[in-house]
């Protein structure tokens, strides 16, 4: 007797189930099919989801160890609506060893270098663009006056690209040309670079400032703390700031996907339903088909359990040849993600796996769910009517 | 109960209304009737049914329910199976036969009466007991040989001990089996590279595999020509004497009931003597001449259906 029979004569059930699958093949192949649908979209999903996430978030490297002031003002003090330039030496004092970059937003509508109005954009006045950007294409000049950076999504979508003019109008009322575009940064940049008009502060006229952004020196103080400082600095008589870190930004945002995730995972939990359905029908045609075969089970002495168990690892092992091919795929899909969106195929999150983990789970206890039904009815149906 | 009219008058047409079913009754009229025949069946039977029976049944009813109408497929019959019996029950279709089979075999448990299996009334087993019960003791011949045809021969002889995890035993002795039946050269090919003699081989060696007392098989040469069904009833005979294997056959073939020690004509649900019936017009009814109910070891008892109305 050769290994391999010593070896499945242990587990003569598993045997027996996988001649049994292989006899209807078209059948087998189609419920197998199935569970391979609801497995790649749990597990593709799951891990695609996380390469988006990952490339969303990469945006906060940038802004890692930073904070956005904004002001707090009421409808009766209207000269709270922007920061002057006294608060923001206060704002510099209490962040102390961090950096101050003070913004302005311009108002007034944008024009592109047709001449058209674009909008969803916004101009906003900084320093220097280039403390947190680098660009993909131009240059950000060191000195930088007189000239506009934009970012990616902007140009692209308004065909804008560098030497072209934007214009910048109601107070600024002014054009620029544009210097420099600025590679794509995802949601979680603080100032949405990728929709936006970067010009320089000297082009406004006037002094208030709109918020802050506070980029802390990490070797001297966290941004954590610096942001309590200038809190309780700015904060003492009334409240003038709030500040918002970019780690609360991010833990939001990943909330977002959380849920976003969530829901799709939820989608594809259905068409493992589906598959379980599927499945079932399977196993109730086949069930159905062998009657007799099953009737003869029943009367050389199979008990029912032994019939149950037998067409339930006949469904079991459906979902373990769907998962089997499943999770290779979602894996792929996975891969394929990351390369576009991370830059790496490999850059697999423990989190993206865990999905493709839950899929094969689920495949495979979908399976073995969908046969329990059709297994119990076959079993329990009278030898003497299964033989009639 | 208002069930018993349209039941009454459908038997008044003479259309049984079912077709594995006799004919029906009311149970009001019956329930005496059965009273009776428990007496009589007693009477006459036990002294008939040796001790070493391995199964036994006593006034044995069974009813079925269709719809709203209870139809009675055996009418208190009696019977006892000895080792080495070679019992062949003959009948009209409809009569029983089926019935009766699964009854023997421990697939079905009777409405009324008693079947007793050394002994014990089957009653009294719950499933599972009867399930391995049947394991033990009987061994199942199918008419359509049932063979799995995902197995190879040898794997089917071995199907109803592949659970056992004794898988080196139950190889040796299927592979014994398998050349006992002449089919040594044949343990690994499919049911569907099998002619259909070989195939009833290969049925007859699975129901030997775990030393069964009562070889049960239901029309066995059913789908054979003369030749393979003279090789099936010489393996019968050997079996008997060999090793005290008793063997009931359900049969439409005068052949096979020539070869048995006794023939039983089972007929609307009870057992006759053979010749009694010829009336009944069906086609197997003419077969019965053979049927010699009364030998001296037989153990095949009626109640002589004195109380029914036909």
């Amino acid at each position: 007797m050769s290994l391999l029979r010593r070896l499945t004569a242990q587990v003569p059930t598993v045997v027996l189930a996988r001649r049994n699958v292989a006899r209807a093949k078209t059948r087998s192949v189609l419920a197998v099919l199935a569970i391979v649908i609801g497995v790649v979209a749990i597990g593709g999903i799951g891990v695609g989801g996380e390469a988006f996430k990952q490339d969303q978030l990469s945006a906060y490297e940038n802004f890692g160890g930073t904070a956005t002031v904004s002001p707090v003002f009421y409808e009766d003090q209207p000269e709270l609506r922007t920061f002057d330039e006294q608060e923001i030496q206060q704002i510099s004092q209490a962040a102390d060893s961090a950096a101050v970059v003070p913004i302005r937003r311009a108002n007034g509508l944008i024009r592109g270098p047709d001449g058209d109005t674009i909008i969803f954009a916004s101009a906003l006045g900084i320093d220097d663009p280039s403390r947190f950007y680098e660009t993909e294409a131009g240059e950000i000049p060191p000195n930088f006056e007189r000239v506009a950076v934009v970012g990616a999504a902007f140009a692209e979508s308004n065909g804008v690209s560098v030497g072209d003019q934007v214009r910048v109008g109601g107070e600024v009322d002014e054009s620029f040309r544009v210097a420099g575009i600025i590679r794509q940064q995802g949601n979680g940049d603080p100032l949405s670079a990728d929709r936006s008009v970067f010009i320089p502060n000297t082009v406004f006229d006037r002094d208030g400032y709109d918020e802050v952004i506070l980029q802390a020196n990490v070797q001297v103080a966290g941004i954590e703390s610096v942001s309590e400082s200038v809190r309780s600095q700015m904060n003492q008589r009334q409240d003038r700031v709030r500040v918002t870190t970019s780690a609360s930004r991010q833990e939001q945002q990943e909330q977002q996907f959380e849920i976003i995730n969530q829901f799709l995972l939820g989608i594809s939990a259905i068409s493992l339903l589906v598959a379980a359905v599927t499945i079932a029908n399977t196993m109730l045609m086949s069930a159905i088909e062998r009657e007799g075969e099953i009737g003869v089970l029943r009367a050389v002495g199979y008990s029912k359990f032994a019939v149950v168990r037998l067409l339930v690892a006949e469904s079991t092992l459906l979902g373990v040849v769907g998962v089997a091919i499943g999770a290779p795929v979602a894996l792929g899909i996975g891969a394929v993600a990351n390369q576009l969106l991370v830059g790496n195929p490999l850059a697999f999150t423990a989190t993206g796996l865990s999905y493709i983990g839950v899929g094969v789970v689920f495949g495979v206890l979908t399976a073995l769910v969908g046969g329990l039904y059709p297994a119990w009815r076959a079993a329990n149906k009278r030898p003497v009517e299964a033989l009639g | 109960m208002s069930s018993e009219e349209p039941t009454d008058s459908s038997s008044a047409d003479g259309e049984p209304p079912v077709t594995d079913g006799g004919t029906e009754s009311d149970s009001g009229v019956d329930a005496p009737a059965t009273g009776g025949f428990d007496q009589k069946a007693t009477n006459t039977v036990d002294p008939e049914i040796p001790d070493d029976s391995i199964l036994r049944g006593r006034n044995v009813v069974k009813e079925y329910e269709t719809g709203d109408q209870i139809v009675r497929a055996l009418k208190g019959i009696g019977f006892g199976i000895a080792p080495g019996d070679f019992v062949a029950v003959v009948g009209p279709s409809g009569s029983g036969k089926s019935t009766l089979l699964n009854l023997l075999g421990l697939l079905d448990v009777p409405t009324r009466g008693e079947v007793t299996l050394e002994g014990t009334d089957v009653a009294e087993f719950d499933d599972a007991e009867r399930t391995s019960r049947r394991k033990e003791v009987i061994g199942f011949v199918f008419q359509s040989f049932y063979l799995i045809p995902t197995l190879t021969a040898v794997e089917n002889v071995e199907m109803p001990r592949m659970l056992d995890r004794t898988p080196k035993q139950t190889r040796q002795r299927a592979t014994e089996l398998l050349e006992r039946v002449g089919l040594g050269d044949r343990l690994d090919h499919y049911p569907d590279e099998l002619s259909g003699g070989q195939k009833q081989r290969v049925a007859i060696a699975r129901s030997l595999i775990n030393d069964p007392e009562l070889l049960l098989a239901d029309e066995p040469t059913g789908n054979l020509d003369r030749d393979t069904g003279d090789q099936i009833l010489d393996l019968f005979d050997e079996l008997r004497e060999e090793e005290g294997v008793a063997v009931v056959t359900v049969t439409h073939d005068d052949y096979v009931a020539e070869a048995a020690d006794r023939v039983v004509n089972l007929i609307d649900g009870e057992l006759r003597e053979s010749g009694d019936h010829a009336h009944h017009g069906d086609s197997d009814g003419t077969h019965q001449n053979t049927a010699d109910g009364g030998e001296p070891g037989g153990s095949v008892g009626t109640d002589g259906g004195g109380g029914e109305t036909e």
